[in-house]
């Protein structure tokens, strides 16, 4: 039953892939619709394959970006996190400040940002990251809250210092929603990263996937602007299975969430 | 011959010889939302003795428990606790799910922060005394609910403690599970001379266990009845079926329903 299950996982979303892009390739020969409006995924294959060294050199542009920006939205949230649990008051007083993060759009920021800091690629950086950064601080909060009350008890009973609850109690206990929140954060990193990259306008040999994006546009090269659409598309669907990966990892022996796939 | 006595005033026991391990002078205790969790009440635990505490759900046996091991503060009266390590043991297993049974059971040593060369033996002890040698390994997930019980009291006993405070350790437990466990738990503290404060609801568990039992009220929590256990250590089965476990259930009973009032 798991095997069948297992196999189902994988074939059934494959075969919605499949069947998808059969349908639009044969409604684009049989409705005869122009290149520049919507062409075949073939055509985008072809771009992909034609254009491949312009197009993954602007993936690692993005990629990087992206990545710079995941990984300082999870040190700082995590930190930011670690801060507010020390006391009720400090969370008080500052998540609000990180609610304000989360709600301001990050395309009505990033202009400032670009002024404020010289350095275009940092300037993407620390966009990508505002836009990130929340989700890990409000898990990893909840996480490092949620915490059975016997065993709170039980550290108290031995004496247990605060930074041995916190290493010891609260860290483990956290992972769950921690593994979480990094789920939620690699995707919008990568939103972040792109959606900079296009009010940025960066070009020449900065230029990221969205600047190949906006420039495909212009010159109405549609099946490029696919072609980066779709590794933009991947891109997000291989951090979210690392993420998706590096959780099972770490909770598969002990936390609900994991256990079925174990067995 | 009478299985219960009450302890009397005027006859000198060893009670007033020797001092208590625990003596609660006039404690009480009101939860901030007003609810009076224990009238103020009156306890010595000796040493050596098996002390149960018996009552219904919410008299305050566990609030009683909390402020032995000090993790309440009373609102009124003194709480002495003479003993020098605690072992408290949970009306849940409470173990830390991602780390393995010998893991948890080594917490304790390793929170003491003290420099030991024979952690590894202690905690070999430990598991030996509940019998859970062949499951070090093993996480708590992968444990019935009687062996997690069986972690838990293993990590109480981790550092050697002269009190053992258990908290209705095996109340979700079924009823075989729980016989075993209450037999076993008798063996190992009677092996290491332990002095143990056991809060139940089980008037079984209680005639079984108990070298003296405080039969409690209702909220707010009073002390009923302090009643001495007579009969001698090692306790087996054969106990469990006599004549004279019956006729002590049957004498606890009587106390515990004129206690709250006569009927239901």
């Amino acid at each position: 039953m798991s095997g069948f299950a297992g196999a189902l996982r994988l074939t059934a979303p494959a075969l919605v892939g499949v069947l998808f892009l059969v349908i639009w390739q044969g409604l684009v020969g049989f409705l005869e619709i122009p290149v520049y409006v919507l062409p075949s995924p073939l055509r985008v294959a072809q771009a992909l394959v034609e254009d491949r060294e312009l197009l993954l050199g602007s993936l690692l542009i993005t990629l990087k970006i992206a990545v710079a920006a995941f990984v300082l939205a999870v040190v700082l949230g995590v930190l930011a996190a670690f801060v507010f649990v020390q006391s009720r008051w400090l969370e008080l007083s500052l998540f609000p400040y990180a609610v304000l993060l989360q709600v301001t759009p990050v395309v009505a920021i990033a202009p400032l940002i670009i002024i404020w800091v010289d350095n275009m690629q940092l300037a993407l950086v620390i966009c990508a990251t505002i836009v990130a950064v929340f989700p890990v601080i409000s898990n990893t909060t909840l996480g490092l809250r949620s915490v059975d009350t016997g065993l709170l008890d039980l550290f108290r009973l031995y004496k247990a210092g605060r930074w041995q609850v916190l290493m010891r109690l609260r860290v483990p206990s956290a992972l769950p929603h921690f593994f979480g929140g990094m789920r939620i954060a690699s995707g919008l990193a990568l939103i972040g990263a792109v959606v900079s990259e296009f009010i940025a306008g960066t070009g020449g040999n900065a230029g990221g996937l969205a600047y190949q994006i906006l420039i495909a546009g212009f010159q109405l090269n549609i099946p490029r602007l696919f072609a980066a659409l779709f590794l933009i598309a991947l891109t997000g669907v291989l951090l979210f299975m690392a993420m998706v990966w590096l959780s099972r990892l770490s909770l598969r022996h002990w936390h609900e969430s994991e256990i079925s796939a174990e067995a | 011959m009478p299985m219960l006595t009450r302890p009397d005033p005027t006859e000198p026991s060893e009670s007033t010889t020797t001092e208590p391990v625990v003596s609660l002078r006039g404690v009480s205790k009101v939860f901030p939302n007003g609810t009076m969790a224990l009238a103020p009440v009156d306890l010595s635990v000796f040493e050596g003795e098996f002390l149960t505490l018996l009552g219904p759900s919410g008299c305050g046996k566990s609030t009683l428990l909390r402020l032995v091991a000090g993790l309440l503060n009373p609102g009124e009266g003194k709480v002495e606790c003479r003993a020098g390590k605690i072992g408290f043991v949970f009306q849940e297993p409470t173990l830390m799910p991602w780390a393995r049974v010998r893991d948890n059971v080594r917490l304790p040593l390793e929170l003491s922060g003290q420099v030991m060369d024979d952690v590894e033996r202690r905690v070999d002890a430990a598991l030996a005394a509940v019998g859970l040698t062949d499951f070090a390994g093993h996480r708590p997930r992968e444990l019935s609910g009687g062996m997690r019980m069986r972690a838990s009291i293993a990590r109480a006993l981790v550092d050697e403690p002269s009190l053992l405070l258990m908290d209705e350790p095996f109340g979700a437990l079924d009823e075989i599970t729980r016989n075993r466990l209450d037999a076993d738990l008798l063996a190992v503290c009677q092996a290491r001379r332990l002095t143990v404060l056991f809060v139940t609801h089980s008037i079984h568990e209680a005639v079984f266990l108990s070298s003296r039992v405080l039969v409690m009220s209702p909220r707010p929590g009073r002390v009923l009845a302090d009643l001495r256990m007579d009969e001698p250590y090692p306790r087996g089965d054969d106990f469990r079926t006599s004549a004279r476990f019956a006729e002590t259930t049957r004498d606890l009973m009587q106390v515990l329903t004129q206690g709250s009032g006569g009927g239901l």
